[in-house]
């Protein structure tokens, strides 16, 4: 292998998928979880089961999803 | 996701009442407005090129254009342009986050709505989005939009160009959303808010009216569909479209055996040092029709201008799963309906302001693109796709004529063109741009008349292409010579491993490599002669990037040491230097043993192989020069057969 300098070694941004009761409508399974998509339309807060991938809410999130932009939250009057 | 797709009647098997109810008007008049809103994008594009003064237009064709239904539709994005998809994939949420912020009641008919923000629209700063609504009877009905690169938006480098950007303060002018004309009238405050910070104005201003004026034609063709065929059918043709693709791409997942796929793909390390590689992660969850592809674990957020947005990501994915899948019907929003990202902020494929530099978007994204295909191609078998060059390799580089008048030249004169990755169709090509993007390619002319540059050389390596039952594209190596002194920003993001990976059992294509050479290397003018290829001209040339061997300077991935792009962030040089570039090559596709040999005698005849390589790498035996008798290169059917019938001669 060749020499190369450098590593990845930062801790790597994740998403956490967070548990919800409840069974999937479709599969039976008890695995859904919430967390963001990004899909047709833009970003959802979405809860889908693990096993299938059904998705059993869709919320429209806000435009830019998570991301802050530096102008975010001027209060101007 | 597709639950909706799914549970509906297929769009074929819809009667006629049903066809109208969903649609507005009957099935053959939806197919002809739905034929129409390509018309447009086309139309409004031709009027684009041909009129285009800027190089990045004009030769490159760098911009697209879209149509998108209204926001009681959920701006649904119809029809894209036969151009790069880099800009038409992030525009339907680009143009969405525009207007929405803007506010859709603010806009009235003759406005031209604007936003340059990668973090809005994705992209860079250059690649302005120009918005015309479409109005009928006073409502918004429709909105035509092109998204075009200006020459330069300010920021610390001229023409933007360059990796060694480190902050949205560096990159350029972010332009919020705003009105660049009102009621078809400038409106001065943002034509001085551009014209104040960007160079090269003169370029700049002609080739804005002229989008102006072909904003005006698509909605002048569009208002005139709506009169003739009715708001309803219009609307109807909108979401036709997005439904065929939204159908098509659910059909396509639903070949894809289900199961848990992970991939990976590396970008070298930023303009900042060296000291960290950067890695783009996807693990692809694929169920039924639906996929889910997840981001989490790629590198956090790059220090300098190498970074992609999600919108960048969010094309990136959609596009690989278009190439791979399913290649044949239209791009459209409704592509996105079975799939779902999930993208955390603040890595390297979704950066974030101040400090998450966006402006080599590409780097960031081709490597979610390349990092699918690797992941899906076990699963794929026979229908993976190999790898592409995948760094764009651009150099950017301006000056000043003894007259004064400032120069520049940007992906022109690096690495910007090389080869595709082999499939079960076939060889690769072999000069294209990366799988995101689809431009042109800039006349050797047109370059030289606009810069003080001559292309010396712009040709295939042999032996760079990954072997394959089907073989790889080769690498593509450009030289050029520079008449006059110029400051340089080189920016190869992928030397260190090969991009062009094989597939199906084919061999992964060459790592490339940039070399400067001084006057002394070659005096072209003087001698008359071209830079030679041989290795004997690397030891005195100064490496920009590669793995290299540290005496040569050849190109030597298993035990050379990797030269920094960026060790010299920005190069000056005097008359005469010549930058070279080696882009990395294509991979191959299937066992190279089951290449047809006469396909591999042709390959020498031609000079994408060599006699050794073609024993080496194919066990295919060549005889002859195709230096001097290109067609007397024969096979030797005894010896071929001979090196193929023992296992590990063809590596």
């Amino acid at each position: 292998m060749a020499e190369i300098s450098g590593a990845i070694d930062s801790p790597a941004p994740a998403v956490h998928r967070e548990q919800v009761e409840g069974a999937c409508p479709r599969c039976g399974a008890h695995e859904l979880r919430a967390y963001p998509v990004l899909s047709e339309g833009g970003w959802f807060q979405a809860v889908k089961c693990d096993r299938c991938l059904m998705s059993v809410r869709r919320t429209p999130w806000a435009l830019l999803g998570p991301v802050q932009l530096t102008s975010t939250g001027l209060e101007l009057e | 996701m597709t639950d909706d797709v799914a549970a509906v009647q297929r769009l074929r098997d819809l009667d006629d009442e049903a066809f109208g109810l969903r649609y507005g008007a009957d099935r053959f008049t939806v197919s002809v407005l739905a034929n129409r809103l390509q018309y447009v994008v086309e139309h409004m594009c031709s009027g684009l090129l041909t009129n285009a003064f800027s190089l990045i237009l004009r030769d490159w064709y760098d911009f697209a254009a879209t149509v998108s239904g209204p926001p009681g539709e959920g701006y649904p994005m119809s029809s894209v342009s036969n151009s790069l998809a880099v800009f038409f994939g992030t525009m339907a949420d680009g143009l969405r986050n525009t207007v929405e912020e803007f506010g859709p009641d603010e806009l009235a008919p003759g406005d031209l709505l604007i936003c340059n923000d990668p973090y809005r629209t994705g992209t860079h700063v250059n690649d302005v989005l120009f918005i015309r609504p479409v109005f009928h009877e006073g409502r918004l009905a429709a909105f035509v939009s092109l998204r075009a690169h200006q020459l330069d938006m300010g920021g610390v480098v001229p023409a933007g160009f360059s990796a060694t950007k480190r902050d949205v303060y560096e990159t350029g002018l972010v332009l919020a959303p705003q009105l660049l004309y009102r009621n078809d009238k400038p409106v001065r405050s943002t034509f001085n808010l551009i014209f104040d910070n960007a160079r090269f104005g003169a370029l700049l201003l002609p080739d804005i009216k002229t989008i102006h004026q072909n904003l005006k034609l698509g909605e002048r063709l569009i208002t005139e569909s709506i009169e003739r065929y009715g708001l309803p059918a219009f609307l109807g043709a909108i979401r036709y479209r997005c439904d065929v693709s939204a159908e098509s791409m659910a059909d396509a997942l639903g070949t894809v055996p289900d199961g848990v796929y992970e991939g990976e793909e590396h970008i070298d390390c930023d303009g900042a040092d060296d000291s960290v590689e950067y890695r783009v992660q996807v693990r692809i969850s694929k169920v039924g029709r639906d996929i889910e592809i997840d981001l989490s674990g790629t590198s956090p957020q790059a220090r300098t201008s190498i970074n992609a947005s999600v919108l960048d990501t969010k094309t990136a994915v959609g596009m690989a799963l278009k190439l791979l899948l399913d290649p044949s019907t239209p791009f459209t929003s409704g592509t996105y309906r079975p799939v779902d990202i999930v993208l955390p902020p603040g890595t390297v494929a979704s950066a974030v302001p101040p400090d998450g530099a966006v402006f080599l978007f590409w780097e960031g994204s081709g490597p979610v693109l390349l990092a699918i295909f690797r992941a899906l191609a076990s699963a794929l078998g026979e229908r993976a796709v190999a790898g592409d060059f995948g760094s764009l390799s651009i150099h950017n580089a301006n000056g000043m004529l003894p007259n004064g008048m400032p120069w520049v030249t940007t992906a022109q004169c690096g690495g910007e063109h090389g080869p595709w990755g082999a499939t079960r169709h076939g060889d690769a090509d072999n000069y294209s741009v990366p799988y995101l993007a689809n431009n042109l390619d800039p006349a050797t002319e047109a370059i030289e008349s606009d810069v003080p540059v001559v292309v010396l050389r712009k040709e295939y390596t042999a032996d760079t292409a990954g072997a394959g039952t089907h073989r790889g594209g080769a690498a593509v190596l450009k030289d050029t010579l520079w008449l006059a002194p110029a400051e340089h920003w080189s920016s190869p993001l992928h030397t260190k491993r090969s991009s062009g990976f094989g597939v199906h059992g084919g061999r992964s294509g060459a790592a490339g490599a940039v070399w400067l050479f001084g006057k002394d290397a070659c005096d072209v003018g003087g001698e008359g002669r071209l830079l030679g290829t041989e290795d004997a001209v690397y030891a005195n040339a100064v490496p920009v990037a590669g793995v290299l061997d540290p005496e040569t300077h050849v190109r030597d991935l298993e035990h050379g040491r990797y030269f920094y792009f960026a060790s010299t962030p920005h190069w000056r040089t005097e008359p005469g230097a010549i930058f070279r570039y080696l882009t990395n090559g294509g991979g191959g596709w299937g066992d190279p043993r089951e290449r047809d040999p006469e396909a591999v005698r042709r390959d020498v005849r031609d000079g994408y192989v060599t006699i050794e390589g073609a024993a080496h790498h194919y066990g295919v035996v060549v005889t002859g020069d195709p230096e001097t008798d290109p067609e007397g290169v024969r096979i030797d059917a005894d010896a071929t057969a001979r090196l193929r019938s023992v296992e590990g001669n063809v590596r």
